[in-house]
């Protein structure tokens, strides 16, 4: 599908002299999955605020599945399900209480016990919401979003706080959302989790985008490459090294990391001038480019 | 789903929210009738009266029953309201509840439904013990007055309750100033001691406040004594211009993000 579910063109956001989002552009295609990343304080709460319609902006064109979210309605509110970063739900509510009243907001709304079925609490229907974990009362979170049947959600860090197998969990119900055809736009202070989840990426750095495309993209736009790691031997130097390469070729504490474009190429020269010299390569691994790596790079202070 | 259905379905997730919290059963329902037994089986003979300011003479019986009444309206109403409405904006949930189709206003009845139904049943169950415990009778003739009073008075209340949540920026700070704020207007407004018993400045600072109307409505309805109807302009007219600022003060102040936070 190549329809747009969101498109932003010229966003800013000012608070008095501080602006806080300074020009934002991208698209969301619909049934996609977008990662929205950045830094606390890059303005990713703003700009989602806006697109959510909680908040007003001060400038550029934003439209959300057609719709301006700076004059929301109730029908466009019908399409559009949130889950909130900051939001606990009544501890003396149970969780089958709680999707009941939402979905009386709706006037087509997925049938509540299967919704209860989809976030994985169907054990739990009857429990009170205080006395689920904090994953459990996420995913009543995430029921109340999408009890609406919408056809694009935003999931304001959906995992936070989570241990590894509840955020596994967490990816597949996510999964499971894209493949009932929904948009999920998606932020995460989690870069394994964009790079698991998302089609695409926007990289947000004080108020601007600073890269966007899928991770691959992203990683050669910055020239990142793959990187191959190990510890020197023997009377092997890191000179030699790059002149067999002609790499890119740094020390990085024990170990020694160079840059590749070509990995088999360069792990075939490696090996051979391992071999001549009869060095071992100790630790000796292959990186692909990785999403945190780049997003570490991408929002380091003064780069 | 009709927006009626809605204000029903908040109505009712509030009253089962009221009815597991124990500190609401405690406070708002069982201390108004603990109140009303004590006092009667303290305060009390069954000869004693006395003299509303409208010069109609009262058992004692029956104006505490009608002043608890008072009493426990405005817990029912504002103090309830203030609490729970900024609560529920403090931990999200209103904010939650803007993101949805929700129209606003079906939450906001919702709440006053429920504080409403409290009021009116705590009315009752007061009601049903001070004529079966103390004799207190139910004059035929100002019933429709008495109603009329309980009506407009927690009406009136229950805007002040929501235009104070929009003052309180944490839940401790409205569970501390809603029931304060009727504790201390009670003893000026005839709920505990009865206002010919004040000194005249006391019960003149009593009278700016619209609990001493609600108070003094019911207890003149209450009075078998009373010709008429029973309503009198005075406190109708104080408990509507309340009812006017408290809706003003909500309709203009009313927040539905939390507050502490963005401070």
């Amino acid at each position: 599908m190549s329809e747009v579910a969101i498109s932003v063109r010229g966003l800013r956001k000012a608070y008095g002299e501080n602006e806080a989002v300074a020009g934002v552009d991208f698209e969301v295609s619909a049934g996609e999955v977008f990662g929205f990343l950045g830094p606390n304080g890059a303005g990713k709460t703003t700009t989602i605020e806006i697109l959510e319609g909680y908040r007003e902006r001060s400038g550029g064109e934003v439209s959300v599945l057609g719709v301006d979210p700076g004059t929301p309605t109730r029908a466009w509110r019908e399409r559009v399900g949130l889950v909130l970063q900051e939001c606990e739900l009544d501890p003396l509510w149970t969780v089958r209480e709680a999707v009941s009243l939402f979905a009386r907001f709706y006037s087509r709304p997925r049938e509540v016990e299967e919704t209860i079925d989809l976030v994985g609490l169907g054990e739990k229907r009857d429990a009170r919401i205080g006395s689920l974990s904090g994953g459990q009362k996420r995913r009543a979170d995430v029921a109340l979003g999408i009890v609406g049947d919408p056809d694009l959600i935003f999931l304001d860090e959906p995992t936070t706080g989570f241990d590894p197998g509840a955020r596994r969990e967490a990816w597949n119900m996510i999964e499971g959302l894209k493949a009932l055809g929904k948009t999920v736009f998606l932020t995460t202070h989690y870069m394994d989790e964009a790079q698991h989840l998302a089609d695409r990426v926007a990289i947000l750095r004080s108020g601007r985008i600073v890269a966007q495309g899928s991770t691959e993209e992203i990683a050669g736009a910055i020239g990142r490459s793959t990187v191959i790691a190990f510890e020197l031997d023997g009377d092997l130097t890191i000179e030699e090294v790059r002149s067999t390469l002609g790499a890119d070729v740094a020390r990085v504490g024990d170990q020694v990391e160079a840059q590749s474009t070509d990995p088999q190429r360069d792990l075939y020269r490696l090996l051979t001038l391992a071999q001549r010299r009869d060095a071992e390569l100790r630790g000796l691994e292959v990186r692909r480019p990785n999403l945190e790596d780049v997003f570490l790079e991408l929002t380091r202070e003064g780069s | 789903m009709s927006d009626r259905g809605i204000v029903l379905a908040q109505a009712r997730m509030a009253i089962l929210v009221a009815l597991r919290t124990p500190r609401t059963i405690i406070f708002t329902i069982a201390f108004p009738v603990v109140l009303l037994v004590l006092f009667n089986s303290i305060f009390t003979s069954s000869s004693e009266t006395t003299t509303l300011p409208s010069d109609v003479k009262i058992g004692a019986a029956s104006y505490f029953t009608a002043g608890i009444i008072a009493y426990a309206a405005a817990l029912s109403t504002f103090t309830t309201l203030a609490v729970s409405l900024t609560t529920q904006r403090e931990n999200g949930q209103l904010k939650r509840y803007r993101g949805t189709p929700m129209p606003p206003w079906t939450f906001i009845a919702g709440q006053i439904v429920r504080a409403e139904a409290q009021a009116l049943a705590m009315a009752a169950i007061l009601l049903a013990i001070g004529g079966v415990a103390y004799g207190v009778p139910v004059p035929a003739s100002t019933f429709p007055a008495f109603l009329l009073y309980l009506l407009l008075g927690t009406a009136t209340l229950c805007s002040l309750g929501i235009a104070l949540s929009s003052f309180t920026p944490t839940p401790d700070a409205a569970s501390t100033v809603a029931p304060f704020s009727i504790v201390i207007l009670s003893f000026i407004s005839g709920v505990w001691i009865p206002v010919d018993q004040l000194p005249q400045w006391l019960e003149a600072v009593g009278k700016l406040f619209p609990l001493y109307h609600l108070a003094l409505g019911l207890q003149t309805t209450l009075a078998p004594g009373t010709v008429g109807s029973g309503l009198e302009l005075g406190n109708v007219a104080a408990l509507a211009i309340w009812a006017l600022i408290g809706i003003r003060i909500a309709t203009r102040r009313f927040k539905w993000e939390p507050q502490a936070a963005a401070a």
